[in-house]
């Protein structure tokens, strides 16, 4: 406990020095500008003229082949420029403003369209231009640099190595860049721009009623986020909506972690018993539940407790459904026990049948663990005159505690975004708070099904986007009370010294 | 509290662990019953003479192998099997090929190789890792749009395989225990850094090899939302086996399919579970980042 | 140093962005004379894949002399054309058939090519301008889709062996018999399709006026109520006799035999003939009991359209395509392999259709049903709202001030402009 509050205490120093490190990183760029403009002014005409054509100084070197690349890459970005950047910048401020319009020509046997702005498609290009752009400016100031670096070996008399020294180095001092290269190509194109595409909805209107490319959106501000957190008086918002869902989320997260760490660590305590045999059939069988795909499994159980399904018709014959009404556990109303249609019943349910697959999927992963807790441990226990809940709480929990609280943390946030379980199980779910219906949100939702059927069923991108953020949020302030909770377990050091 | 005395204790012992023995298996076998009551209904109904969901009973009433049979050999509009499997066998071999290569290339340059760039860039994977991938689904639709490469096995290929080096973690782990060592020896013979990793890193990672593999060849056998969103052409044919089977649930298809969908239920996990299986140890070290190797 | 990445971004996406930039832009514009190569994606049901194709085919080899065809064959169902479109409509099929309540998003979305081609052909085909099918395919006096079938609506199923004509008049008949036989009545009214014909039945009003819906069911002044209209859709729900269920879980009732009368449509047609044999029977919905006076259920009478996509490279022939799937012959051809009743007035009018008993029902109904013209705030509301009664959260013993501020709140959210 400490610890986390210890977190918080130095959540301001932190900060500060966040702020001094980019602080610093201004500084650095400053410095690295200031560089570059000195080599310009010292350096001979060749280094003048690569400020606008960038790998001259490569042909004056004989470096005729990376001359012609660094030619060929500033030919094809001012043509990249203007053909795509400049004129989707120009309308980045207002993300359009030429409707879809488009006429029937009965001459032509189809539709004349006009020459429409399309929101989305400026939204994208213009960031892909910035990023483009950054790229390229970094490229052509550090080439600056380099060619006066040339000129100076020159004139010391260094040999100027050749193309193939060169491309040589990839594979050796700078192997780095070459392993990097394509497998960082695919995350900025396939998650960094989507990213910060999506941030940069949440502060558009791009929701059903401005779909692109026959309607345009543009930039609303802040707005989205007032609707998301403003409680009005009305009875349509999505504020009641949002704090249920997050609720829900978080009780789901606790639940669906703790409970399947705690029943996962027994079941292998059971397997692994000395008094069990025949443990790797054991574990194999339970394995299987989760080896089998999450989308047959998940969908085969929604039908195994459908209103009308097998559950309900066996437990209806031997008189539990009954039982249960009598009881007041199922509404009187009802002749069927509403396992995923009721808010309580399908929220145990989901949480019981998170277990399900919970279970197995822990003992898998802390069978390891537990086999190598000092057996000292135990036998001084023993000696003690400790029984066996006594040995669990005090030996076997802490110490399980102790090294498995990092995926214990990840694990939080995996269930956070379980998409599967919830999705799979009660996509269809009607609720029964008008309120939350009119979010188009309902009871089992979490803030990612929420955000997936904004997205699916409502073409609400802008709320997706800031419940997206606010997801990010949230994980983000957990991550960081993990690594500072715990202790980082470093290989790296350990085994490379 | 009663405590038990060591000397009793000793003196029953034989009798009281047949005892324990008995009851634990007795446990253990109630437990797992449960767990596979509903593998079991897939199994039953797999074999079912009804084709939608039988409510009556558990067990169905008729036994049959003619599911299997259509499933392979009577193809129709809504159910296309062999074509599924095959769509998906293309995708999960390619996207295996690539998301191998690109993990183990970050993961060694992170865990072997030192350049300033690298702690940030860490950084940076653990903050991207925090967004929910839902989220930027559309975009990366719209990306791929505008590349004219939706509606494709390739683009799936791209999706499951592009961003894979943002899961290197594991395969870091590895690297990250084979001794520097090894490097120093081979970089006085005059190895460059690129021999290293060819000749003396990559023939004794075979273990991490067969995991990333297997890994990223299970991902597109699971997937039902990014398949279905760059499949626009809807054209059964060109399905994936999950975005196919998650269809044939359709409210208007369940009760016509619903023992097909079983029986590709049980054709489908058979070689995965024996795949995970397998792997189970692997997969162990995969989820838990290493961390919880004592 | 990352130089060597910078390039490759730059060049990839360089490459990437020029290069579908220029596939992207002018449309195609060849003229008649040479043969027009024609591809089109046409998105139908599951369940029609193999008639559809056949009609493709036929069509192709109709206008052989006019343009080559490449024409693919897409699984959407009806009920799910519109999500599948609107998430991307340049992507979308050229020519797909969607449900007649999906109509106004798609022409909010103005993802609908207004039918400029042999128009007045195609009205006069389906009966004129007021016939149900015309007006449920257009908006603001255009014809936005192509009428295909007219039984999407609903009425009600039974079994003959357990209900006689008289009882299933009546709401309360039809409770009593299935009562004393043992089975149940099912209508699903956590649904707000079903959920209409309460209190439209009543004489209570719903309209739309492309954007906003206006509603009346918690009006407290009207002769009859919303409120009053909630107590008799309790009453029904808490009697044992009925069972609320999803479409599917119909099935598997009907089947089952737990189900002897249900509210449900003729996609299911098939399955009760096979469950009820030569019992199997139907007719327009029964009247209910409001301090008794008895109403008649009203209901949304349902179309399956197709719809030709707005964004379409190929307008005409898709245009061409839809009418083709349409046309009088190919509905009969959809009536014989499939049972889906013609919209069409000749196909319609034929002797196999009309002695269908389905369809029979559904023109007895059609007196009492509404073209259904609503905007898409109904849904989620209406489906709660329901589903308060099916839970209990709604039931006999709430005070009239709860039911009020149930039905005040599902009217806010109906007629909600979007969610602010």
């Amino acid at each position: 406990m400490n610890k986390i509050k210890s977190f918080f205490l130095n959540i301001p120093t932190k900060c500060k020095a966040g702020l001094n490190k980019t602080g610093s990183f201004f500084v650095r760029i400053g410095k690295e500008i200031a560089g570059v403009g000195k080599d310009f002014v010292s350096g001979d005409i060749f280094v003048k003229a690569s400020l606008f054509v960038m790998g001259i100084g490569f042909f004056r070197r004989k470096q005729f082949v990376k001359g012609f690349l660094f030619l060929l890459l500033q030919f094809g970005f001012i043509y990249f420029i203007l053909k795509v950047g400049a004129p989707n910048l120009a309308k980045l401020g207002t993300l359009g403003t030429v409707e879809y319009q488009q006429i029937w020509s009965d001459e032509l046997r189809m539709n004349i369209t006009n020459d429409y702005d399309h929101s989305l498609k400026i939204l994208l290009f213009s960031l892909i231009s910035i990023v483009i752009i950054l790229a390229y400016a970094f490229v052509h100031f550090r080439n600056i640099k380099v060619q006066r670096q040339l000129q100076q070996d020159e004139k010391d008399g260094k040999t100027i190595p050749s193309f193939i020294t060169e491309v040589k180095i990839f594979f050796d001092s700078k192997f780095h860049v070459t392993l990097l290269s394509l497998p960082v190509l695919g995350i900025i194109i396939l998650t960094v721009i989507p990213l910060i595409f999506m941030i940069l909805v949440a502060f558009t209107n791009f929701d059903q009623y401005h779909y692109p490319p026959l309607k345009l959106f543009t930039w609303v501000g802040l707005n989205n986020f007032k609707l998301l957190f403003q409680t009005g008086s009305s009875s349509v918002t999505y504020a009641y909506a949002f704090r249920r869902v997050v609720s829900w989320t978080l009780i789901w997260a606790f639940f669906a972690t703790f409970l399947t760490y705690i029943g996962g660590i027994l079941l292998a305590l059971l397997i692994n018993s000395k008094y069990t045999r025949w443990k790797k059939m054991w574990r194999t069988l339970f394995v299987i539940t989760i080896a089998v795909p999450q989308f047959v499994s998940l969908l085969l159980v929604r039908n195994f407790f459908a209103t009308q399904g097998i559950v309900n018709t066996l437990l209806a014959n031997w008189g539990v459904t009954d039982w249960l009404i009598q009881n007041g556990f199922v509404s009187s109303s009802l002749s069927y026990i509403p396992f995923l249609t009721d808010e309580v019943w399908s929220k145990v349910m989901l949480i019981l049948i998170n277990c399900w697959i919970g279970f197995p999927y822990v003992m898998l992963i802390t069978t390891g663990v537990l086999m190598n807790i000092p057996k000292d441990l135990y036998d001084s226990a023993r000696i003690d005159g400790a029984n066996k809940f006594q040995v669990f709480r005090k030996i076997t929990m802490p110490y399980m505690l102790f090294v498995t609280a990092p995926y214990l943390i990840t694990s939080f946030i995996g269930n956070m975004n379980n998409f599967n379980v919830i999705y799979l199980l009660t996509s269809n779910r009607i609720t029964s708070d008008q309120l939350l219906a009119n979010a188009n949100a309902s009871d089992t939702d979490l803030l990612i099904t929420w955000l997936f059927k904004l997205t699916q069923d409502y073409y609400n991108y802008k709320m997706a986007s800031v419940i997206g953020i606010v997801i990010f949020v949230i994980s983000a302030i957990f991550t960081l009370l993990a690594f500072n909770y715990t202790i980082k377990s470093d290989k790296e050091s350990r085994f490379q010294l | 509290m009663s405590v038990t005395n060591i000397k009793t204790y000793r003196r029953n012992v034989k009798m009281k662990t047949t005892l324990k023995v008995i009851a634990q298996q007795v446990i253990l076998a109630i437990l797992a019953l449960f767990w596979l009551i509903p593998i079991i209904w897939l199994i039953a109904n797999s074999f079912s003479t009804q084709t939608g969901i039988n409510i009556r009973q558990f067990f169905p009433e008729q036994w049959t192998l003619d599911n299997y049979y259509n499933l392979f050999f009577n193809t129709d509009t809504v159910a296309n099997f062999p074509k599924w499997f095959e769509n998906t066998l293309i995708v999960a071999i390619f996207s295996a090929i690539v998301s191998t290569m690109f993990v183990l290339m970050v993961s060694y340059a992170m865990s072997r190789m030192r350049f300033k760039m690298r702690k940030p860039l860490m950084n940076f994977g653990i903050i991207l890792g925090l967004f929910p991938g839902v989220l930027s689904m559309i975009a990366v639709y719209f990306i791929l749009k505008f590349m004219g490469l939706t509606d494709h096995l390739a683009a799936l290929v791209i999706i499951y395989s592009g961003s894979s080096g943002l899961g290197y973690l594991v395969a870091k782990g590895f690297f990250d225990t084979v001794p520097k060592a090894l490097d120093e020896a081979a970089k006085i013979d005059g190895a460059s850094e690129f021999m290293i990793f060819l000749k003396i890193i990559m023939p004794i990672s075979k273990p991490i090899i067969v995991y990333t593999v297997l890994v990223s060849f299970l991902a597109p056998w699971v997937d039902f939302v990014f398949a279905r969103i760059i499949l626009t052409s809807n054209d059964t044919n060109g399905f994936t086996v999950a975005i196919g089977m998650y269809n044939m649930l359709d409210r208007n298809l369940i009760n016509t399919y619903f023992a097909l969908f079983c029986t590709a239920g049980v054709v489908v996990s058979i070689p995965i579970s024996l795949l995970f299986v397998l792997m189970q140890s692997y997969y162990v070290e995969g989820v838990t980042g290493g961390s919880t190797k004592g | 140093m990352k130089k060597l990445l910078l390039l490759l971004v730059a060049l990839a996406f360089g490459i990437g962005l020029i290069g579908c930039t220029e596939t992207t832009t002018v449309p195609t514009t060849e003229g008649t004379t040479t043969l027009e190569e024609v591809s089109l994606v046409v998105w139908a049901s599951e369940l029609d894949q193999t008639l559809m194709q056949s009609m493709i085919d036929s069509f192709e080899e109709e206008y052989a002399d006019e343009a080559i065809f490449d024409i693919t064959l897409g699984a959407v169902s009806e009920a799910n054309a519109k999500d599948e479109v609107l998430t991307d409509i340049e992507a979308a099929a050229d020519v797909f058939v969607f449900a007649d309540d999906q109509l106004n998003e798609l022409y909010t979305a103005s993802a609908l090519q207004e039918v400029v081609v042999d128009t007045a052909d195609i009205i006069a085909a389906n009966g004129g301008e007021n016939a149900g099918s015309v007006q449920a395919a257009s908006r603001d006096g255009k014809l936005y889709a192509y009428p295909m079938t007219a039984d999407n609506g609903y009425f009600l199923f039974y079994d003959s062996s357990v209900y006689s004509e008289t009882d299933v008049l009546t709401l309360d008949g039809i409770l009593a018999a299935a009562a004393a036989d043992g089975s149940q009545f099912t209508m699903q009214i956590n649904n707000g399709w079903y959920l209409y014909s309460f209190f439209q039945g009543a004489g209570l009003s719903l309209t739309y006026d492309g954007s906003v819906n206006t509603c009346n069911w918690d009006d407290a002044t009207t002769s009859v109520t919303g409120a009053q209209v909630t107590n008799a859709i309790i009453e029904m729900a808490n009697n044992s006799a009925y069972v609320n269920l999803t479409d599917a879980e119909f099935v598997t009732g009907v089947n089952d035999g737990s189900i002897s009368a249900g509210v449900n449509g003729t996609w299911n047609a098939s399955v009760a003939e096979a469950a009820w044999g030569d019992n199997y029977a139907a007719t327009k919905l029964p009247t209910f009991d409001i301090d008794g006076t008895a109403y008649q259920m009203s209901s949304f009478a349902g179309y399956k359209l197709v719809g030709v996509n707005a964004t379409s490279e190929y307008s005409y022939w898709a245009m061409k395509l839809a009418e083709w799937f349409t046309n009088e012959d190919n509905q009969i051809l959809r009536f014989e392999s499939r049972g889906l009743g013609p919209s069409n007035v000749n196909a319609a009018a034929s002797e196999s259709v009309m002695s269908n008993p389905a369809i029979a029902a559904l023109a007895q109904q059609s007196a009492y049903a509404t073209v259904q013209n609503v905007g898409g705030n109904y849904w989620s509301p209406t489906e709660t709202f329901g589903n308060l009664i099916v839970n209990g959260g709604l039931s006999s013993s709430s005070t009239a001030a709860e039911i009020q501020a149930a039905l005040d709140t599902m009217v806010a959210g109906i007629e909600a402009s979007s969610v602010e």
